[in-house]
C-alpha cells in the first residue's frame, strides 16, 4: 500500500506535466485603431506633416494614421470622389469653400463641437469657430487666416529704376520699362481670377458675388474682366496662366507674384536665398483710396472630420494635435499662415518663430483688415475659375467676341453654382 | 549481539548504499544535463528554423507587395494610352495652333489628373523634348532636373520591350522613385512618388519590429529602409558580406538571420534580424528547461534516497542477520572457528608490539563423559552454558569463539596493562573463569563435575601471529592438562612439548 502511495506522486506530476501540452494558447495582439488623414500641399508640407503624424503615433501607439496627400491641383477632385463615395479620410484638410459645397445642410461633416472633450476649442475665438459653422454645426476648424497677397521682387524693380507697384497703372508702366525681359507680376489661374475680380470690383464699385453665391456682375462687368486679362497678357504685365512657372520667381524672371499669404514660403523663399529682396506690396488698386477694396480674406485651410468616421475620438485627438500641439506648431511653424489656434500661436511667439515674409504678409492683412471682404465659399469654385480662364482665352485668341465670351461665362456660372 | 565483534559487512553495505545513492544521483544529474542540453540545442535549432522560415515568408510577402505596388503604378501610367490626345499630341510641333494647343493640353491635363486622382503621386505628367510639361510635375522635380528634364528622364527608360523603366537616386536624391514611360517620339510620361510611400508596402506585423526591411538597387544602395537614415547608403557590410552574390536565399549565423529576394527591375528585398534577438526567447525557454531539469533531478534524488532507505533497510537487516549467522557458532552464540581465527588473525596483524594482549585457549575437562553419561542434548546444553559464561566473563570487545567440540578460545583485544600487571590480569581472568566453572558445574545436580583446562599465550612475547599464539596457548593448555586439569597455565619457553617450534 505504501508503495502505491509513493507511486501516486510521480503519476500526478507526470499527468500535470503532460497536461500542459493541451492548454489553449491565446496570444494577445496589439490592437491599433487605424484612422486616415488627407491634405494637399507642396513637398515641405508633406515632409513636416508626415513627421507630425509620426510624432502623433509615438504619443499614441495605439493609433495608426494612414496618410493621403498630393498637390493642390487634383486634390479637390480626389476629395470630391472620396466624399461622394463615402471613402473620405477621417481627418481631412479642406478648403473654406468646401463647407458650403459639400455640406450645405451642415450634416456632411462631423459636428466637431461634439468632440470638445478631445479637441481644445478654447484655443479658437468665436469668430474663428463661426467660419467653420454651417447650419449651426461646427463642420471645420480653421488653421490660419488667408488672403491673396502681392509679393514683389524689389531687387528686380530697383534694377529697372521702378518703385514697388501700388496701382494697376504702375504695373503696366513697369511692363513697358521691363520690355518683355521680365514680367512685373505673375500668377496661377486662381490668383488671376481673384486679381482680376479685384480690378473689376474697384472699377465698377460692385461685388462680383454675394456671400450666398448669387452673382452681381453683368455681361459688361465680366467683359471688363476678360479685356483686362487680355491687356495684362498682351502688354506683358504677366505670363499666361497656362505658362506660369513658379520657379521663375526664384530666378527673378518674374518680378512679382500674386498668391495666398500662406504660400509665401513656397513662392519666395528660394528667391530670398538667391539674394533677391522680396517685399509685400499694398493690395493693388486703381488709387490710394481703394487699397484693399475688391480683395478678400478667408480661413487659409481648415480641418474637418468625416461624418462617417468610425473613430471620432481618435480623429479628434489627431485634429487637436494638428491644430493645438507644440509638437506640430514646431514642425509647421507659419507654413500654413499665422495659426488661429491660441496655443499654437503662443508657442511660435514664445520661440520667436513669428518672423519672415509670411508674417509680414500677415501684418499687411491685419493693416487692411477693415477693407478686406470675407470671401464667399462659392467664390473659389474651381469649375467657375476654369470657365473664366476658358473665356479669357477665347477673347485672348480672338475665338469669340468679348461679349459672347462674357455671356457664355455667366451662363456657365449659373450652371456651376446651381 | 554486541558481544560479537561487528563485522566489516555492515560498513560495506552502508558504503554500498552511499555509493548506490551517489551513483543514482549522478545518473539522474547526467541524464538531466543531457536532456537539458539536448532540449536547449533542439529548441535553438527549431527556433532558428521557425524564425528563418517565417522571415523567409515575410520576405517573399514583401517581394510580392513591392512587385504588386510597382505593377499598379505601371498600370496606372499605361492607362494614359487610353486617350489619343495624350500619345498623339506633340507639344514640340511648331505648326501647333496655340489656342488649340492650350485646349488639347487642358484635355491631357484633365485626363492625367483623373487617372492619378486617388494616388499619392508626386509627379504624373508628360514631359516633351522641349521640356514643356503637361500635367503634374512638381517644381521640386523641375528644379532638380533643370534643363535636362526630358533627356535625363528619357535616359531612365531601360526596358526595350515596354519602353519604360524605374529609377531612383537621381542626383543622389533617394526620397523619390521615378517611373518613366515613353509616350511618343517627343514625349515621356513621368510618374514619381515619395519613398515614404513604401512604408505601407513594407509594413509588417507589430511583433516583428526587430526585423529590418530594406529595398536595394542592384548595386546595393538602399532605396528604402525601415531603419532611419539609411536611404541612399550602401547595405551595411556586416549584412552584405554574408549575402555575397546570392539573390534568393535565407541565411543564419550567430550574428544575423538574413533573407533576400529579387523583385522586379533588379531590386532586392533584404530582411535582417540580429540572431541574438531571436534567441532571446531561447534564453527564456532555456531557463524553463533548466528549472524543470533541476526540479525533476531533485525530486528523483529525494525520491530515490527515500525509496533506497525504505527498500535497503529490510535488506540490510536480513543481510546483517545472515552475516551474523555466518560468523557465529549457533550452539553457543559465540564466534565460530573460522570467524574467530579470521578476526583474531586480522587484529593481531595490525597490533603494535608495544601493546599486550592474550590468547586464552580453553578445553572442557571430561566432556566426553558428559555426553556419554548425560546424553548429547545435555552436552549441547553444557556447551551453550559455557558460551554464556565466556561472554559474561570477558569484555564485549574481546573475541570469544568455539574452535570445535569442547575447545574454546578467547582473544583479549583490549590492550593489557604493562609488563607485570598484564600477567596478573590474565591470571585473575583465568582464575575467575575456573571459579565460574566450579560454581556452575559442581556436579550436585547430575553428580558430574565439569571443569576447564586453560592455556594462555601473550602477545607479543609469545608470538605476533594467531598461529604462533595458538601454538603457544595450546602448549600451555597441554601443560594444564598434564598438571591434572582444572587449572590454567601461561606459556613459558621452557615448556616441553613435541609440537612447539619457537
Amino acid at each position: 500500500m505504501k508503495l502505491k502511495k509513493l507511486l501516486v506522486f510521480p503519476i500526478i506530476f507526470s499527468v500535470l506535466l503532460s497536461g500542459c501540452g493541451n492548454e489553449l494558447i491565446v496570444t494577445s495582439q496589439a490592437e491599433q485603431v487605424e484612422i486616415s488623414l488627407s491634405w494637399w500641399g507642396n513637398d515641405p508640407r508633406h515632409e513636416y506633416t508626415l513627421k507630425a503624424v509620426e510624432e502623433f503615433e509615438k504619443l499614441h501607439p495605439d493609433i495608426h494614421v494612414t496618410c493621403s496627400y498630393g498637390e493642390w491641383s487634383g486634390y479637390q477632385a480626389r476629395n470630391t470622389v472620396r466624399m461622394v463615395s463615402d471613402t473620405e479620410a477621417d481627418v481631412m484638410q479642406i478648403n473654406y469653400a468646401w463647407i458650403q459645397e459639400y455640406s450645405p445642410d451642415g450634416e456632411q461633416f462631423y459636428d466637431i463641437s461634439k468632440l470638445a472633450e478631445y479637441v481644445d476649442l478654447s484655443n479658437f475665438s468665436q469668430e474663428a469657430l463661426n467660419s467653420g459653422m454651417q447650419n449651426g454645426k461646427l463642420n471645420a476648424l480653421p488653421i490660419a487666416l488667408n488672403a491673396m497677397t502681392v509679393y514683389i521682387n524689389k531687387t528686380v524693380y530697383d534694377k529697372y529704376g521702378l518703385d514697388v507697384p501700388e496701382t494697376w497703372d504702375d504695373l503696366f508702366n513697369s511692363a513697358r520699362k521691363m520690355n518683355g525681359e521680365v514680367f512685373p507680376i505673375s500668377m496661377t489661374s486662381k490668383a488671376a481670377w481673384f486679381y482680376i475680380v479685384a480690378y473689376a470690383e474697384q472699377i465698377t464699385g460692385k461685388k462680383f458675388m454675394n456671400y450666398d453665391g448669387s452673382i452681381n456682375f453683368d455681361e459688361n462687368d465680366v467683359s471688363l474682366m476678360l479685356d483686362f486679362y487680355k491687356k495684362l497678357i498682351n502688354e506683358k504685365v504677366m505670363p499666361q496662366v497656362e505658362y506660369f512657372e513658379r520657379l521663375n520667381m526664384d530666378t527673378g524672371e518674374y518680378a512679382g507674384c500674386v498668391t495666398w499669404l500662406s504660400d509665401a514660403s513656397s513662392y519666395c523663399d528660394n528667391a530670398v536665398k538667391n539674394g533677391f529682396e522680396i517685399v509685400i506690396a499694398d493690395y493693388t488698386a486703381d488709387n490710394e483710396d481703394n487699397i484693399g477694396s475688391g480683395w478678400y480674406t478667408k480661413p487659409a485651410t481648415m480641418f474637418a472630420v468625416s461624418k462617417n468616421t468610425e473613430y471620432p475620438k481618435e480623429s479628434a485627438m489627431l485634429l487637436d494635435f494638428l491644430l493645438n500641439s507644440d509638437e506640430n506648431a514646431e514642425l509647421q511653424r507659419i507654413e500654413k499662415g499665422i495659426p488661429i489656434s491660441d496655443s499654437a500661436r503662443k508657442y511660435l511667439e514664445n520661440n520667436n518663430l513669428l518672423v519672415g515674409l509670411q508674417y509680414d504678409a500677415f501684418l499687411k492683412m491685419s493693416e487692411y483688415e477693415s477693407e478686406l471682404s470675407v470671401l464667399s465659399p462659392y467664390f473659389e469654385n474651381s469649375d467657375m475659375i476654369d470657365a473664366f480662364i476658358e473665356a479669357c482665352n477665347m477673347v485672348l485668341y480672338e475665338r469669340s467676341s468679348t461679349s459672347d465670351a462674357s455671356k457664355k461665362f455667366l451662363e456657365d456660372c449659373k450652371e456651376i453654382l446651381l | 549481539m554486541s558481544y560479537v565483534k561487528k563485522t566489516d559487512n555492515s560498513k560495506h553495505i552502508r558504503k554500498l548504499k552511499f555509493y548506490m545513492i551517489l551513483g543514482y544521483a549522478l545518473i539522474i544529474i547526467i541524464v538531466a544535463v543531457f536532456i537539458s542540453v539536448f532540449s536547449i540545442n533542439k529548441t535553438d535549432e527549431v527556433l532558428k528554423s521557425k524564425v528563418s522560415s517565417m522571415t523567409s515568408m515575410l520576405n517573399v510577402q514583401m517581394k510580392l507587395n513591392i512587385n504588386s505596388y510597382l505593377k499598379k503604378m505601371e498600370t496606372t501610367s499605361t492607362l494614359v494610352f487610353s486617350s489619343e490626345e495624350v500619345y498623339k499630341y506633340d507639344a514640340t510641333n511648331p505648326d501647333n495652333d496655340e489656342y488649340e494647343a492650350i485646349n488639347t493640353e487642358k484635355i491631357i491635363s484633365d485626363k492625367l489628373f483623373e487617372l492619378c486622382i486617388m494616388e499619392n503621386f508626386v509627379d504624373f505628367g508628360v514631359v516633351y523634348s522641349n521640356n514643356h510639361i503637361v500635367g503634374k510635375v512638381t517644381n521640386g522635380t523641375i528644379k532638380l532636373f533643370g534643363d535636362n528634364l526630358y533627356s535625363d528622364l528619357s535616359a531612365m527608360i531601360n526596358r526595350n520591350r515596354t519602353h519604360d523603366g524605374w529609377y531612383t537616386g537621381y542626383k543622389n536624391d533617394y526620397t523619390r522613385i521615378y517611373y518613366v514611360k515613353r509616350v511618343n517620339d517627343n514625349a515621356v510620361l513621368v510618374t514619381s512618388f515619395y519613398t515614404t510611400e513604401l512604408e505601407s508596402v513594407f509594413e509588417h506585423p507589430g511583433g516583428m519590429d526587430d526585423i529590418t526591411v530594406r529595398l536595394t538597387e542592384n548595386n546595393n544602395i538602399i532605396i528604402y529602409s525601415s531603419e532611419d537614415g539609411e536611404l541612399g547608403k550602401p547595405v551595411p557590410d556586416n549584412i552584405m558580406n554574408k549575402i555575397g552574390n546570392q539573390t534568393s536565399a535565407g541565411l543564419i549565423d550567430d550574428d544575423f538571420l538574413i533573407t533576400i529576394n529579387e523583385c522586379g527591375d533588379n531590386w532586392y528585398v533584404i530582411c535582417s534580424v540580429p540572431t541574438g534577438i531571436i534567441l532571446d526567447e531561447k534564453n527564456e525557454i532555456q531557463i524553463y528547461i533548466l528549472a524543470v531539469s533541476i526540479l525533476i533531478s531533485l525530486i528523483a534524488i529525494i525520491l530515490g534516497t527515500f525509496l533506497s532507505f525504505r527498500i535497503a533497510n529490510p535488506v540490510n537487516r536480513i543481510v546483517n542477520n545472515l552475516d551474523t549467522k555466518a560468523h557465529l557458532d549457533l550452539l553457543t552464540g559465540i564466534l565460530n572457528k573460522r570467524s574467530f581465527e579470521e578476526f583474531t588473525e586480522n587484529t593481531v596483524k595490525q597490533l603494535p608490539e608495544t601493546q599486550h594482549h592474550a590468547l586464552i585457549l580453553l578445553d572442557v575437562d571430561n566432556f566426553k563423559g558428559v555426553n556419554d553419561t548425560l546424553g548429547h542434548a545435555y552436552g549441547d546444553k553444557v556447551l551453550a552454558g559455557i558460551g554464556k559464561i565466556l561472554r559474561e566473563t570477558f569484555n564485549e570487545n574481546d573475541f570469544v569463539g568455539r574452535l570445535g567440540g569442547d575447545e574454546f578460545c578467547v582473544f583479549l583485544s583490549i590492550p593489557l596493562p604493562n609488563q607485570n600487571d598484564h600477567i596478573k590480569l590474565i591470571e585473575s581472568k583465568c582464575s575467575q573463569l575456573c571459579q565460574t566453572f566450579h560454581n556452575n558445574y559442581t556436579g550436585d545436580d547430575n553428580n558430574y563435575k565439569i571443569s576447564a583446562s586453560i592455556g594462555v599465550a601473550v602477545f607479543p612475547e609469545h608470538g605476533a601471529s594467531f598461529s604462533k599464539l595458538y601454538e603457544c596457548a595450546d602448549k600451555a593448555l597441554y601443560e594444564s592438562k598434564h598438571k591434572g586439569k582444572d587449572t590454567y597455565t601461561i606459556f613459558r619457553y621452557d615448556m616441553k612439548g613435541d609440537n612447539i617450534k619457537l
